[in-house]
């Protein structure tokens, strides 16, 4: 297969790069770019492992072809981290053990971060509609959702903190 | 102890916390060796047949394969079957498959893709036989035999009452039976019941799937393997390929999750044979669908005879336990010693009467999954109590009370006693639905349950080693290994409060079997009941000798001395000399300092007494209680609010403990409303799609769902602590039921709990109150 160039902004910088047209996001990531962030669970777009913000949106690395980045911007768990500073959704996972296993843990981030930045000030309900997309065996959710609200919380009192996209 | 700095029992950040927030954290299926191929197998699409022949001439000389294994690849003086007592699983199926999924041919290749491609060349010609998908069907009368000669098989040492048999009858691998006390306690009983139950099957669905890096040339084999057990593991490897079992080194580091599956051979014999064909490292990852090939839960028929007293005194309890194990034994046998042995509950009897029988089907292997036995027995027990009470006229809540065994007293003659209140953990969960309240809404309902387990594992041995540096840092090496319980969080915990050290100067490396203390292995919530002893034993020990030595050096008696943060503490209060460790230390070692190293060793007791021959380590009491509201039209049930609690003795760190009883409780929850692995009459599972297959999702988790964690205080391991994490996902499906006929008046017996079985029992009691 012939190989495409494709330009796109991955975690924040500028890249250009040459993907196969069958090469798989989660591959490229992976295998190309060495960022093992994205976990492959069930590569059938259901675990959401995988999953990275494509323009802020959440997909499923496993079913989204690398050739689909072109023209668009890609952040990935390594991504979210400023210098050393931990993000506020990283601390806050920390702060109340929002992982077990920490196979899910940064597609969950990833997907929350989108949520936040979709909707500054959501409720409860949406937090369990937006994470929904992504299976945790681990947890029972209970300690992802009061990470989740404890920024909202946070956020709520101090205003957002800045917003890495 | 009662040092100034607390560190057990605080909620303190994981130590992994940093590395899984980041995505830095590498797991088993992120092993890259230089050099490495890629494995794939060609799986049976067959349940049952004869293997006529293999053509594999053509994916041979397909791109990028460098091996091509099947089982006449197989050196004839390898014992290239295995399992766990029973060795019946062929490393490649031989003459044979047994269930949709069985391995006949494995190809590495540059790639995973060439792999794939050249594994579609590969031919094979089956002469199918007849297929026994169903435990019925496996022992009928007329049912073809899935073993016609017997495999290598041993039955374990058994105590008072208890005994097992192999191949009791035809298809069935394993037959483990318990009795005390005379039969002739049911010519007294009042009443006598007979119910049945079933319990369906669940596959693990751990997100890090099975998958192991092997490099082998002869006489010498490693391998990096996501699995449990790292031990017997190796023991395993070697008694298959015929090596010393000090030449197999086995890494392990942090599994993604794991729930019991990844014990035992998985994907490792296969990896190592197309190693030491190919001279290579190679790569053995599985898909998604074929976890659920590979290793499940037991499906089980749980027939209950129960005799009682009119006033709700139990009396004895006759029962036969079915589980579904499957094409292969892998852990069955245990999983029956188990589930035969905790069908009683925690209940008194005058008789108890046990057999559970392993029936092989052509059906994925079943084997440990949490809850081991303990889930399906606790299903059917809490049920037919629930029953019994409501048919004798009885608060089901009264009759648990009036029955339960006491703090202290033991379960049957020889076991251990009881250490869990288990009136106190009731009464917390009853409080939270707001059992007793007398209001009762139409069509809501609610329920609660008992579940029961013995924790710690049977003659469980582990070592452990605790090493202070000269700075007064400190590592633990233990192989307890951590696949998301929190278990390294833990041991670094409790060598902390030992220490009186913050656990950020503790580290709990990765597990090598070439240097790491042994352990039988990671299961039966052992990690802080049995390797925590050690971990403990071996800190203190370790904190001693730099005592000790601080003693000498100090010229004065080491009770005058305490340790704190590196520090040597000489006296008590405003007077108290304070010396660092390390100045003290190069002071006599010279520069490069030195580690003051100490072991710890604890093994489960043994005692033929006991019916396992080993008085269990501690009891892993989960409670339960649930309200319901049920759709009568649609047969739906709402569950409004879940309540499970544990008692983990004394929590470590309770935010990990917290979250282990979350999530062991939704995925009983899963198990009692939905989530089943679906097979047809032909072996098929249906389901196999991680699209279609359901686990429970944030959204599916009732809206009042609370955990509850106890600190009773009477565990065996250090600072009184128990193991957590199976129980509260025994409890949930029995509350639920016994929740739904408390609101509608029918009785539930089959999982998962779906609508059209409600409409169903909904129907046939309409149809009864007609009739009468």
């Amino acid at each position: 297969m012939i190989p495409m160039e494709i330009d796109f902004i991955l975690n924040g910088r500028a890249v250009t790069g040459k993907v196969s047209g069958n090469l798989l996001l989660a591959d490229y990531l992976r295998e190309h770019l060495d960022l093992k962030g994205a976990k492959i669970g069930c590569s059938r777009g259901a675990c959401g492992s995988c999953t990275v913000l494509v323009n802020n949106i959440p997909i499923a690395a496993c079913s989204y072809f690398a050739f689909q980045l072109d023209g668009k911007s890609v952040l990935t768990i390594e991504g979210l981290e400023r210098d050393t500073t931990l993000h506020d959704l990283q601390q806050a996972f920390i702060e109340h053990a929002a992982f077990q296993c920490g196979y899910c843990t940064s597609g969950m981030i990833l997907v929350l971060k989108a949520m936040l930045d979709h909707e500054p000030n959501p409720s409860r309900d949406t937090v369990v509609e937006w994470i929904s997309s992504n299976i945790c065996r681990c947890t029972g959710y209970a300690q992802i959702i009061a990470a989740a609200e404890a920024i909202i919380a946070m956020r709520a009192n101090t205003g957002p903190t800045e917003a890495v996209s | 102890m009662s040092g100034a700095m607390r560190i057990v029992g605080v909620g303190l950040p994981r130590k992994d916390a940093l590395e899984k927030v980041t995505g830095r954290v590498r797991y088993t299926a992120d092993v890259d060796l230089p050099g490495m191929l890629h494995a794939k197998t060609l799986r049976s699409s067959r349940a049952h047949a004869l293997i006529r022949s293999i053509d594999v001439t053509a994916a041979a000389n397909a791109p990028g394969v460098r091996a091509v294994l099947t089982s006449k690849d197989v050196p004839s003086h390898y014992m290239a079957v295995y399992g766990y007592n029973i060795k019946d699983q062929p490393l490649v199926a031989t003459d044979r498959v047994r269930y949709m999924g069985d391995i006949i041919c494995a190809i590495a290749a540059d790639t995973e893709e060439q792999a794939a491609a050249a594994l579609a060349l590969v031919s094979v010609a089956y002469d199918d036989l007849p297929v026994v998908a169903t435990m019925e069907a496996a022992l009928a009368a007329d049912a073809p035999e899935l073993f016609p000669e017997a495999p290598f098989g041993v039955v374990p040492g058994y105590g008072e009452g208890a005994s097992a048999v192999m191949r009791p009858r035809k298809n069935v691998c394993y037959q483990f039976n318990y009795t005390t006390g005379p039969s002739s306690a049911f010519d007294v009983c009042d009443f006598v019941y007979e119910d049945v139950f079933r319990f369906s099957r669940m596959h693990h669905y751990h997100l890090e799937p099975f998958v192991t890096v092997a490099s082998a040339r002869e006489g010498r084999i490693e391998v990096w393997a996501s699995n449990q057990n790292p031990f017997p593991l190796r023991k395993e490897l070697a008694r298959i390929f015929k090596v010393s079992e000090s030449s197999v080194t086995v890494h392990v580091g942090t599994l993604g999750a794991g729930f019991g599956s990844k014990n035992n051979c998985k994907t490792e014999p296969v990896a190592v044979m197309l190693s030491l064909m190919t001279k290579r490292p190679v790569r053995f990852c599985l898909t998604m669908e074929e976890n659920a090939l590979t290793n499940t839960q037991h499906a089980a028929i749980l027939k209950l005879k129960t005799g009682v007293m009119k006033d709700g005194i139990l009396v004895a309890r006759q029962s036969e336990i079915l589980l579904d194990s499957g094409a292969y034994s892998d852990a069955s046998p245990l999983v029956a010693e188990k589930a035969g042995y905790r069908i009683p509950g925690p209940y008194r009897w005058k008789h108890i009467d046990t057999a559970c029988l392993c029936v092989m089907t052509n059906t994925a292997p079943a084997g440990p999954f949490r809850g081991f036995g303990g889930t399906q027995a606790s299903w059917a027990s809490e049920s037919q109590l629930d029953m019994i009470a409501r048919r004798l006229g009885l608060d089901p809540y009264d009759m648990r009370v009036k029955n339960m065994i006491s703090l202290g007293e033991p379960f049957v003659p020889g076991e251990s006693g009881m250490d869990s209140d288990l009136k106190e953990g009731l009464d917390l969960v009853c409080a939270e639905i707001g059992y007793h309240d007398k209001v009762k809404k139409p069509f809501f309902g609610k329920g609660i349950s008992i579940g029961f387990k013995d924790g710690g594992g049977i003659k469980k041995a582990a070592q452990a080693r605790v090493r202070i540096l000269t700075n007064g840092d400190a590592i633990v090496n233990c192989s307890s290994v951590e696949m998301g319980q929190g278990i390294r969080t833990a041991m670094t915990q409790v060598v902390g409060e030992i220490l009186q050290l913050p656990i950020e100067r503790i580290s709990a490396p990765a597990i090598n079997t070439d240097h790491s203390p042994f352990c039988e292995g990671t299961n039966a919530s052992s990690g802080v009941a049995v390797t925590g002893r050690a971990v403990a034993q071996a800190a203190r020990d370790a904190r001693q000798k730099v005592l000790d030595f601080a003693a000498m050096q100090l010229q004065c008696d080491a009770s005058e001395l305490s340790l704190e943060n590196g520090v040597i503490v000489q006296g008590t209060g405003p007077n108290a000399q304070r010396h660092p460790m390390g100045p003290m230390v190069m002071g006599f070692y010279g520069g490069p300092g030195f580690e003051f190293t100490a072991e710890g060793f604890f093994m489960a007791p043994v005692d033929h007494r006991a019916p396992l021959e080993s008085p269990c380590v501690f009891w892993e009491m989960g409670w339960g209680a649930a309200e319901v509201e049920v759709d009568i039209e649609t047969g739906q049930v709402k569950v409004h609010k879940l309540v499970t609690s544990g008692d983990t003795g004394r929590s470590i760190n309770p935010l990990v403990c917290k979250g282990q009883e979350d999530g062991a409780a939704v995925m009983g929850y899963g198990q009692a409303m939905f989530e089943r692995m679906i097979y047809n009459d032909a072996g098929e599972l249906l389901n196999i799609d991680p699209l279609i297959y359901r686990v429970p999702l944030a959204e599916d988790v009732p809206s009042h769902f609370v955990t509850i964690t106890q600190q009773q205080g009477h565990g065996p391991g250090p600072f009184g602590a128990k193991g957590a994490g199976e129980a509260t996902i025994l409890p949930v499906a029995s509350a639920i039921a016994n929740a739904i006929e408390d609101a509608v008046g029918v009785r539930i017996t089959e999982l998962p709990i779906t609508p059209e079985r409600v409409l169903e029992a909904l129907a046939r009691k309409a149809k009864a109150e007609l009739r009468s």
